[in-house]
């Protein structure tokens, strides 16, 4: 039976607490894969979407978006930025970088804190 | 404020705000390993500041990925739970000989 856990006394987002459910996603879907075209489309959809219900499970109040981007490893450039205009108090992000041998992998967490 | 009844995110006009900011960074340009740092951030930087201006009461999340061409593969994806009545995302994909760019736009109704 699962618990939902209520972290009243916790103020701001958890950074290293998505950053873990996030890795563990990753690993799930991508460790001991190979970059595969016919994947990629099913392979970063299950990672957002994982990620995202693992979050929402948290019980906390903050709405989620999470980013995935996968590249096939190579000698071309590759560059990603963000900026967001919020609550610094309330809001926050985490990014979580990933590898091996045949892609990269970077997802990233925005969480808005609900205001009731 | 001006006085639209607007009823959720107007993704077309953010659409062609940050269109036009793509354009503006890297209309004319060459993929360049240099530069890369300071396009994306001022692509996400710009498309942000016009957004703010446009003075409705959303907050914004603006992500940038600008991939040199290549026969390599890139993808990207996303995922979002929120209020699917007041909040609302736009993407504009780019390119040019050199390079692909897609910039993603998440807006949140502030509830005041």
């Amino acid at each position: 039976m699962e618990e939902y856990h209520r972290h009243c006394e916790e103020v701001g987002f958890n950074a290293e607490e998505a950053h873990n459910i996030v890795k563990d996603c990753v690993d799930g879907v991508l460790g001991g894969e190979d970059y595969n075209h016919n994947n990629i489309n099913q392979w970063t959809a299950s990672i957002v979407e994982q990620s995202l219900t693992h979050l929402v499970k948290l019980g906390k109040a903050y709405k989620y978006i999470v980013t995935c981007a996968v590249v096939q490893k190579s000698a071309y450039g590759f560059h990603t930025a963000s900026s967001c205009f919020w609550d610094t108090t309330a809001d926050g992000t985490c990014t979580v970088r990933w590898e091996n041998r045949t892609m990269n992998c970077v997802v990233n967490v925005f969480a808005i804190a609900i205001v009731l």
